[in-house]
């Protein structure tokens, strides 16, 4: 049932030089020394296993004791052990760790139950091989299956992840535009994400790109305390204000290549211009067709979005032929201006941002797109 | 049990008098106004509110409550029993242990208490005054960001009774959350997005990764999805409500990398929407729609967004849905994700029932799994949702122990707002107007056939869920549904279904 074909190669050659310690056990000379799961050590532990009543029932623990190896650690246990329950060489990995554990639990369990299977099909006669044949095919069939679904699961999590990035850049952008129109300058760089500095602490299992740690909370949200005292239940303000943090410049797209948000005080100055140059330029005409078609704002309030809505059905932009993904990638650049429609209640902050900065001059808003 | 509450805030009782009368007529005509409920002998429960105890003035009340609160509160389990309410006993206890590990009384306490205001709420014996006495009792005891899982929850159902005593339904809304309609009908309550928009986001994003629940309803009915058209070309998905269009990117990401069937298909997502009220503070349709298109672009998958109009009252009309001939139909529903807003019964209807004309492949549905909704009037559902969101905060907590700013966040932004608009409804929905009970059975009333969960998707599921903590279970409770849950508790559910013609 277990494939467990002898470790394939043990030649020298293609691993790095290995040692036989006293103990009889063979070791690596690489910095790191690693155990070498020998032919015969490894028909060791399949005895000790079988012993022990099979993959499932024996833990490290126990083939350690029934296998009486000098050397051999739990540890080394544990991950032979696991990589022989799924029925794997040893020398082949997986992505996914997480995911390798809930699908050997899977996997071992229907493997236990086929080779339970197996051992009452062979002991019934001629007749019951062809049965238990079948059987062993689709048990295997089924493992196969598993894998594959555990494949996509990761693509599938990994494509989710992307699009949330895309969700979240686009609105740490418009924020740092509306913030600044606000006259919210305080730690203006990392307003950004302020709060997504609290995902960095979970070891996401998704392998999100990481972020701040969750401190953030701590030193700077005192008013957010301030606000949730349960004496106070009502009263709870939109806490914009509140989330400036200072202390960490959040990072949150390590690994992605792309940083969107790593502002620069130039950056600033540049959004900040962005700001005020849209709101000087659209104010006027707020609901005019041609404004429209720039600012799809993130937070519309109210009755303004039906004309905007109604001015996009007609537009053949989102219709998604050919054409309108080019428009699309046309227009991105326009998407990311703050709209000033958006807040209704900051138009006089806006005004004032409007006289202080209508000096900045909005350079390449390219900029913003890295 | 008198459901029939009357709406207009006018304080009835003369407080002292009333007591005085009550304490005596209660313990009498218990069987008489409490026996349609089945449950709730409230007036023997009286180690907790000892009604003989409350004549005179306020003092009494707050020795009352000391004694409540002290050490030598007697038995609580004797409390428990006496309340029948079907299941509640275990639900209680196990709602508690779940709670609090080292803090059970504590914990306990705080679920009578809670009981106890509902109860002086609703109750034959509703006094409103009563009610804001313990309500402020117990404001003093718990808070929505400190303190153990059972004292946080505690404080946003707090919050929420205390909105319906106000506001005569569903003021708690409108202090802390933007996102809720409350009620159906002409009781939308339209609130501004007090949430900050980087508020939602970090909440979304922190929901998903904590817990499975947004993951588990997307997956399952995309695989589900997968499967249905694995053969066509072209593929047209009418979405219910697309919020940030997040469900779809995995499955585009599926379609563009199938084996079997013509690669590559065309897809066409159609996403209702809504008028004017209930803005979200992330964005709108269009937003989402433009998301949309980018992500397929850059993946190259051929994709195309339209949106369609509800009506004013959100009612679904199939005729203002573009069709084109050989295309397979989905009708997809996500209802009761965390994230998501409240939907009214009928728009949902008109959804399905419109969707069935169209003769979809296939529907697919995931709601919250309630627990037997309907009976036990107000105090029987008003455990349910305590149980309900008890085993939600606990599956945070359970995978996430030490981040309790994280999910304070997450409790704040998504789950309070739900709880208030939760027990507003419950509390304004007069008996003949259920709830419905679930899309489920309504789907399977209205003449949809069950398709399969196949393998594959259980697998999935069952791989999603090793990902997250081990509380986590789900659950094949029919051929065409899983159900995930957190330990004992069913949360939320996934159903697949098709037309009853084979296309």
């Amino acid at each position: 049932m277990f494939h467990h074909k002898k470790p394939s190669t043990m030649n020298s050659q293609d691993r790095p030089m290995c040692v036989q310690g006293d103990s009889g056990l063979v070791l690596t000379t690489d910095p790191k020394p690693r155990l070498r799961w020998t032919v015969e050590l490894h028909e060791r532990f399949v005895d000790a296993v079988t012993q022990l009543g099979g993959p499932d029932k024996a833990t490290p623990k126990t083939i350690m004791r029934v296998m009486g190896v000098k050397g051999l650690t739990l540890y080394h246990l544990k991950s032979h052990l696991q990589k022989f329950r799924l029925g794997k060489q040893p020398h082949k990995e997986f992505n996914d760790h997480a995911i390798k554990d809930a699908s050997a639990l899977e996997l071992q369990r229907n493997t236990a139950s086929s080779s339970g299977l197996m051992s009452r099909g062979v002991n019934d006669g001629n007749v019951h091989i062809t049965d238990a044949i079948r059987m062993q095919m689709e048990v295997q069939r089924r493992l196969h299956e598993q894998l594959e679904v555990q494949r996509h699961l990761q693509l599938r999590i990994e494509a989710q992840g992307k699009y949330m990035q895309t969700i979240l850049e686009k609105a740490c952008q418009t924020l740092a535009g509306e913030n600044m129109a606000s006259g919210n300058y305080k730690g203006l760089g990392s307003q950004g994400i302020p709060d997504m500095g609290g995902m960095k602490e979970f070891g996401s299992p998704m392998n999100y790109p990481s972020l701040q740690d969750l401190n953030i909370y701590g030193g700077d949200q005192l008013d957010l305390q301030h606000n949730m005292d349960r004496a106070t239940l009502e009263g709870f303000m939109p806490n914009s204000d509140n989330v400036c943090l200072g202390k960490k410049r959040p990072n949150p797209y390590n690994g992605s290549g792309k940083s969107p948000l790593v502002w620069s005080d130039d950056l600033r100055l540049q959004e900040l211009g962005n700001a005020a140059s849209s709101c000087l330029g659209s104010q006027e005409d707020p609901f005019k067709g041609e404004q429209i078609q720039i600012a799809p704002t993130n937070l519309d309030r109210g009755p303004e979005m039906d004309s905007i809505s109604d001015i996009y059905e007609a537009k053949p932009v989102l219709q998604g032929d050919p054409m309108g993904e080019k428009k699309y990638e046309a227009s991105s650049a326009k998407l990311e201006r703050p709209s000033p429609r958006r807040a209704p209640l900051q138009s006089d902050k806006i005004n004032s941002v409007m006289m202080n900065v209508s000096g900045a001059m909005p350079q390449g808003r390219n900029l913003q797109y890295g | 049990m008198a459901m029939a509450i009357d709406e207009t805030p006018t304080v009835d009782i003369d407080f002292s008098a009333s007591y005085n009368t009550t304490a005596t007529t209660t313990t009498t005509t218990t069987t008489t106004t409490e026996d349609d409920l089945g449950c709730c002998n409230w007036n023997d429960w009286s180690p907790v509110v000892d009604l003989d105890a409350l004549s005179g003035d306020r003092d009494d009340f707050q020795n009352l409550f000391e004694s409540m609160m002290d050490e030598n509160v007697p038995n609580p389990d004797r409390a428990v029993e006496n309340y029948n309410s079907p299941g509640s006993n275990e639900a209680m206890m196990m709602m508690i242990d779940e709670a609090n590990g080292g803090d059970d009384f504590k914990g306990l306490r705080l679920v009578h208490l809670l009981m106890a205001a509902a109860e002086a709420l609703t109750g034959a014996n509703k006094s409103r005054d009563l009610a804001r006495v313990i309500l402020v009792r117990l404001k003093e005891l718990v808070s929505p960001t400190d303190g153990s899982n059972m004292e946080r929850l505690a404080a946003y159902f707090t919050d929420a009774l205390h909105g319906l005593l106000e506001g005569g339904g569903g003021g708690a809304g409108n202090h802390i959350h933007g996102k809720h309609m409350l009620g159906n009908g002409p009781h939308h309550l339209n609130h501004r997005d007090d949430h900050h928009q980087t508020d939602v986001l970090a909440a979304f994003q922190l929901l998903q990764d904590m817990s499975p629940y947004v993951k588990f309803g997307h997956f399952t009915a995309n695989q589900a999805i997968l499967e249905a058209v694995s053969h066509d070309r072209r593929v047209h998905i009418v979405d219910y409500d697309i919020m940030e269009g997040i469900q779809w990117a995995s499955l585009m990401q599926a379609l563009v990398s199938r084996k079997d069937g013509p690669p590559a298909p065309h897809l066409r997502i159609t996403a209702l929407s809504r008028g004017g009220s209930g803005r979200r503070p992330i964005g709108t349709v269009l937003e989402t729609g433009r998301r949309l298109v980018a992500f397929a672009a850059s993946i190259g998958l051929p994709f195309s967004f339209h949106q369609c109009r509800l009506d004013s009252d959100e009612t679904f009309r199939p005729s203002t849905l573009k069709l084109v001939r050989g295309e397979a139909l989905v009708m997809n529903c996500m209802l009761h994700l965390p994230h998501f807003s409240y939907r009214a019964p009928n728009s949902v209807a008109s959804f399905l029932s419109g969707g069935k004309t169209l003769n979809p492949r296939t529907v697919t549905l995931v709601e919250e799994e309630s627990g037997h909704a309907g009976n036990g009037g107000f105090m029987g559902r008003f455990m349910d949702s305590l149980h309900h969101y008890s085993a939600l905060y606990d599956s945070l907590e359970a995978g996430f122990p030490v981040q309790s700013r994280a999910r304070a966040l997450v409790e704040k932004v998504f789950l309070g707002p739900r709880i208030a608009g939760s027990l507003a409804r419950i509390y304004r929905a007069r008996p003949e107007e259920e709830e419905a009970g679930s899309w489920v059975m309504w789907l399977a009333g209205a003449g949809f056939r069950p398709a399969g969960i196949s393998f594959a998707n259980h697998c999935q599921a069952k791989l999603l869920l090793g990902l997250f903590h081990d509380g986590y279970k789900v659950e094949e409770l029919a051929s065409n549904r899983l159900v995930l849950g957190w330990k004992s508790r069913r949360l939320l559910s996934a159903s697949i279904w098709s037309s009853d013609i084979d296309v």
